[in-house]
């Protein structure tokens, strides 16, 4: 079980709809350094993995497994005076690596950053507007005109549906929640129609109210435009939503590697299984639903809930013989995704979890 | 908002008065006697009892500060002694000259410590921002009245680029503006590269980065601009401070300025003068830090929109 493995599986998975193209990024021996004053410290160690169009690769790991620290020295986002990156990172064919001077080519136009934190992540004395469009402006807009800039801007921010989208550009981000925040983030990572979307944990400062209706739009702007999205997250709900190969990161090294229905249904070791356990069991939850159950998805709603027992079992034990992509995330059409990330996900989950040991 | 001003204002307002009150007590607390300053030690116990009628110094310290106060409402101050003319229209003839120096400062001190600092923020531990940051602790530690006198001996004296003494041309200016703007210079760039450091590292200007902005927009509009409130204040503290006199630099350079004239007034005794002066200064210095307060609104949306996050 590692890499090569994944990859393969991949290739054959693209082979069969009809195109054998380039990976958007491809990733071989990767390695993070960390120059600390307790000397050199390997955070990241030996790593390969690709994510092709349309694909969702999730790194999962506990705090410190080095997951993060991979998304930050794939971009080149490290300080280059702590942390010493090698091996080889093709991102769109280029080597960010071989070549430093190429991740300028890909920031902002075919690779973009959801980052973990959205209250943090703007300038608080910019506004929402003018960080907005100098993103559009990078991305190499067709026209530089102001009223192209604002109305590109405008349509921007109505994809990620938020509302009355003229008004939120001239506020700041202190003047909006975490939620919105985040689409506002996800409006200028979409800024330059990039393939590859990098997300470092983009739900893990939001309320789990909200969590869910970014995770649908993440999903909902995959299939529109076929993005590929490397995911950072420590959580298994996430992951398990959206996924459709899960690395399990420890020490900075891959201890697992396979597509998401094997590695909960089949955690082939005991720290996967512990992070499989980990995910917390919410009871009352499953018999007080705050929403109806329902089938129809609507993904436009971020706060929305949706507990589907039904649907929860099914991702547990019941498609064995289905898709996995269908099973750990639903294709176009999807018919319910279960946006609710940790609460109704993780009895049965859990469940999985315990009935292999 | 005018509701804002009228507070500041009131503030200032009675922070002067305070201020002109205490310097009044102070003075007369403090040792020597004015008429004796005025008469010369030669003057018999009658001309000094005469000197002290005439000033009004003979009666009791309450009613001096009765008709203080009345001179401060109709904004005359009385007549200084020493130069036998309304003592406000002393001060405000000197006023012009410090002003100039300040001002003349203060932008010395902008324009070098700000690019300074953002240049120390950007080469962090190299040698060249070593050596800048070992220049910048001797600029904080060296005393302005031996800068003073150093920079005279160099540029007055053995190398004569600069008048030595007074404001008779422009060239007057250069010398007392270096020496008061080194100090400065040290101090804002310090703070200046501290701040842009705290502000490379914020979660902001890594996404930022990340969406392909160019390191001079991180730099300037990002970090700086983030910077740019705590840097504005100290700029503007500074300068108001400078408006009191510079005293030590321009009893250096023989400037004929409001630091100049304090020297003076407190040699002689010359209460009306020393009181204008002060009067003149608080205002001034109340005047600037109202510009500071109305500038942050400007400077900074989360002060002009209020904290309405709507999480």
């Amino acid at each position: 079980m590692n890499a090569h493995d994944a990859a393969g599986q991949t290739n054959t998975a693209h082979a069969h709809t009809g195109h054998q193209e380039q990976a958007l990024l491809e990733i071989r021996n990767f390695q993070v350094e960390l120059i600390t004053d307790a000397g050199i410290v390997r955070a990241v160690d030996s790593v390969s993995f690709s994510i092709h169009r349309g694909e969702t690769v999730t790194i999962i790991g506990e705090s410190g497994s080095g997951k993060s620290t991979t998304a930050m020295g794939i971009l080149r986002l490290l300080p280059e005076d702590l942390a010493v990156i090698s091996g080889s990172v093709l991102i769109d064919g280029a080597d960010v690596i071989a070549e430093p001077k190429a991740i300028d080519k890909v920031r902002g136009k075919t690779l973009a950053l959801i980052p973990q934190d959205p209250m943090t992540a703007l300038s608080p004395v910019h506004s929402i507007g003018s960080q907005l469009s100098e993103a559009i402006r990078i991305a190499g807009a067709a026209s530089k005109e102001k009223d192209a800039v604002r109305a590109r801007a405008i349509r921007l921010l109505e994809q990620v549906h938020i509302p009355t989208p003229d008004k939120q550009l001239k506020k700041y981000p202190h003047q909006l929640s975490g939620g919105m925040l985040q689409r506002v983030l996800i409006a200028i990572a979409l800024a330059s129609e990039p393939q590859l979307l990098v997300a470092d944990e983009p739900t893990s400062a939001l309320d789990v109210t909200v969590q869910g209706g970014i995770l649908d739009l993440l999903l909902e702007l995959q299939e529109q435009r076929g993005i590929g999205i490397l995911m950072i997250t420590h959580d298994l709900g996430v992951a398990r939503l959206i996924s459709d190969r899960i690395h399990v990161m420890k020490d900075g090294s891959f201890v697992e590697s396979g597509e998401v229905q094997q590695i909960v249904e089949h955690p082939a070791t005991q720290y996967t299984r512990s992070l499989l356990a980990a995910v917390p069991v919410l009871g009352p939850w499953d018999e007080t639903p705050a929403v109806p159950a329902g089938d129809t998805a609507s993904s436009e709603d971020p706060g929305v809930r949706k507990n589907d027992d039904g649907d929860s079992t099914a991702d547990g034990d019941g498609t064995a013989g289905g898709d996995a992509t269908a099973v750990g995330r639903p294709a176009v059409g999807r018919p319910a995704v279960d946006t609710t990330t940790t609460a109704p996900g993780a009895a049965p989950l859990t469940r999985t979890g315990v009935r292999h040991d | 908002m005018t509701n804002y001003i009228l507070k500041r204002l009131g503030q200032g307002l009675l922070t002067v008065f305070l201020t002109v009150s205490t310097v009044f007590i102070l003075i007369r607390l403090a040792p020597g006697d004015p008429a004796v300053s005025y008469a010369g030690p030669l003057a018999t116990t009658e001309q000094l009892a005469k000197v002290r009628e005439q000033f009004g110094l003979d009666r009791p310290v309450l009613e001096q500060y009765w008709i203080f106060l009345q001179q401060l409402f109709t904004g005359n101050l009385g007549t200084s002694y020493s130069f036998q003319a309304p003592a406000m229209q002393v001060v405000a003839e000197r006023m012009p000259y410090t002003l100039t120096l300040a001002t003349a400062s203060i932008l010395l001190t902008a324009v070098v410590a700000i690019p300074l600092g953002v240049w120390m923020s950007r080469r962090p531990d190299t040698n060249r921002e070593l050596g800048v940051n070992v220049l910048t602790i001797a600029g904080q530690s060296m005393p302005d009245f031996w800068t003073g006198i150093m920079l005279l001996t160099g540029f007055a004296v053995l190398i004569p680029l600069f008048p030595a003494s007074g404001f008779a041309t422009w060239g007057g200016l250069v010398l007392p503006t270096v020496t008061i703007a080194i100090l400065q210079i040290a101090l804002i760039s310090r703070m200046v590269r501290r701040e842009m450091t705290a502000n490379f590292a914020a979660p902001f200007l890594t996404v930022a980065r990340s969406r392909g902005v160019r390191n001079s927009v991180l730099t300037w509009r990002y970090a700086m601009g983030n910077s740019a409130i705590p840097v504005f204040t100290a700029l503007g503290t500074r300068f108001a401070a400078m408006l009191n006199g510079v005293v030590v630099v321009e009893v250096v350079f023989a400037w004929p300025g409001v630091g100049s004239l304090i020297v003076r007034a407190l040699e002689t005794r010359d209460y009306p003068l020393i009181q204008a002066t002060v009067l003149l200064t608080a205002l001034l210095a109340v005047a600037v830090q109202l510009v500071i307060d109305l500038a942050y609104p400007l400077l900074d949306p989360r002060v002009r929109l209020g904290k309405a996050a709507t999480a």
